[in-house]
């Protein structure tokens, strides 16, 4: 009973300690990547349906540095007609992992990498056959 | 005719070169032909690029967190406590410090010294004021955060996206050069906690992390180039960043080739690089880095 109580009081905790924050979803997104992370940034995709599903719409760059382990959690809003899914590329455009498998169509809502060359990274977000949603794409490194 | 066959060949010939050169599996990292892009080409970086350059900065937690990997104990040696945020009277100096401060705060929390992150955050406060976006600041919320020292995520979240929301909304509002002001503070105040943890506490790890700098280095450039002219401040904080530069110009990073290796653990994809990069920097290189970042940084910090 002790031991729920106090899970009780650290879940409280942490909504109240999120609770400045502006937007819900990357709270519970920060909050959702689990208690061996540190958290480093998110990202906030907001698309409309594309007119053909293809290239990944939302772009964006950060640096990632060797002998770092890297955790990409995705987080989808409820209403989303699609799921937030990530693909990394090198700087040569080499696609280094994707949380969305096209052979088999399964999807994971958090990606380890462990990083093992320093360089700037493209983060590529979209929404599952190019569908409209909204979601948080949180980068944490684990511990 | 014979002409015209000759130049085939070695036409041929040096598309086979080129070829060959495309598959070796090492390719290396160099600066750009060009040292800087002309300032009228600078002032033309796009909202867009200039913020995914502000992205690839790498975040100071990222360097404590090294550091804690590492097992160097905590100093409070490194962190600029002699700052004083009453005596910044410009806001270059403010922005800078900011920048300075927010890396220390980022160093004192991934350690947990979040008691003794009282003093950095009340100058935080005094300096966001100062530039007039200290309503980006949740000071009490992260005073509480720090003093009751149970939930480090949410401190971190707090600390990291206050900053953001600075960053964002500066360069929002046509301040371009204090947002570009502070995040060249995080870096320099970063890259001198790892130098100086490197001159006390050598280790091949930490080594090629300050050698792996070279790859953001003209990306910060970049960022401060639009403003070099701007005032007699900025002009000399550029040209400290081309002295820095210079001292990496030799530094050789590498890169072997390998495919990514991917497994599932309890329903989790992990993925691991097998391609790497490799950093080849003499002890000479290494010590002439650290001695320009610390006198870059003692020097912004003694202006101040």
């Amino acid at each position: 009973m002790k031991k729920y109580l106090i899970t009780l009081l650290l879940l409280t905790a942490g909504i109240f300690a999120f609770g400045q924050s502006t937007d819900p979803l990357v709270t519970q997104c920060v909050m959702n990547a689990g208690p061996n992370t540190k958290y480093l940034k998110d990202f906030r995709v907001q698309l409309g349906k594309a007119a053909a599903p293809g290239e990944f719409r939302y772009k964006t760059q950060m640096s990632l540095w060797k002998n770092t382990r890297y955790k990409f959690s995705l987080c989808t809003a409820e209403g989303s007609q699609g799921e937030l899914i990530l693909t990394i590329k090198n700087d040569a455009n080499q696609v280094v992992l994707s949380s969305y498998d096209s052979n088999t169509g399964k999807t994971y809502k958090s990606v380890e990498l462990v990083c093992n060359r320093s360089g700037i990274y493209q983060l590529n977000y979209d929404f599952k056959d190019g569908l409209q949603g909204s979601g948080v794409g949180v980068v944490s490194m684990v511990k | 005719m014979k002409g015209t066959a000759f130049l085939l060949i070695v036409l041929i010939a040096l598309t086979c070169l080129t070829c060959r050169n495309k598959s070796n599996s090492d390719s290396q990292f160099v600066f750009p032909e060009e040292d800087t892009i002309p300032l009228d080409e600078a002032e033309k970086l796009s909202t867009e690029a200039i913020e995914e350059i502000a992205k690839n900065i790498s975040s100071p937690v990222e360097i404590a967190n090294l550091l804690q990997t590492l097992a160097v104990p905590f100093s409070p040696e490194y962190l600029a406590s002699s700052v004083d945020p009453n005596r910044q009277t410009t806001s270059f100096d403010k922005a800078f410090t900011l920048g300075i401060l927010g890396a220390d705060l980022g160093y004192l929390n991934m350690y947990e010294k979040t008691g003794s992150s009282i003093d950095i955050l009340s100058s935080i406060r005094k300096l966001a004021e100062g530039i007039k976006v200290g309503q980006f600041f949740d000071f009490e919320t992260i005073k509480r955060l720090s003093l009751s020292k149970s939930n480090l995520d949410s401190l971190l979240f707090m600390s990291i996206d206050s900053y953001t929301q600075i960053d964002k909304y500066l360069r929002d509002n046509d301040r371009g050069q204090l947002s570009a002001l502070m995040i060249i503070g995080v870096w320099i105040e970063g890259q001198y906690l790892a130098t100086q943890v490197m001159t006390e506490y050598p280790d091949p790890v930490l080594r090629d992390r300050i050698g792996e700098q070279k790859i953001i280095l003209n990306d910060l450039i970049l960022l401060a180039n639009p403003y070099c002219n701007r005032d007699p401040e900025f002009g000399e904080l550029c040209r400290d960043l081309q002295e820095i530069k210079q001292k990496y110009r030799d530094v050789k990073i590498t890169y072997t080739l390998g495919e990514p290796v991917s497994r599932e653990v309890d329903g989790a994809l992990i993925v691991e690089q097998t391609e790497t990069s490799v950093v080849e920097m003499t002890d000479e290189q290494l010590k002439e880095i650290i001695e320009i970042t610390e006198s870059v940084r003692n020097k912004l910090i003694a202006n101040n």
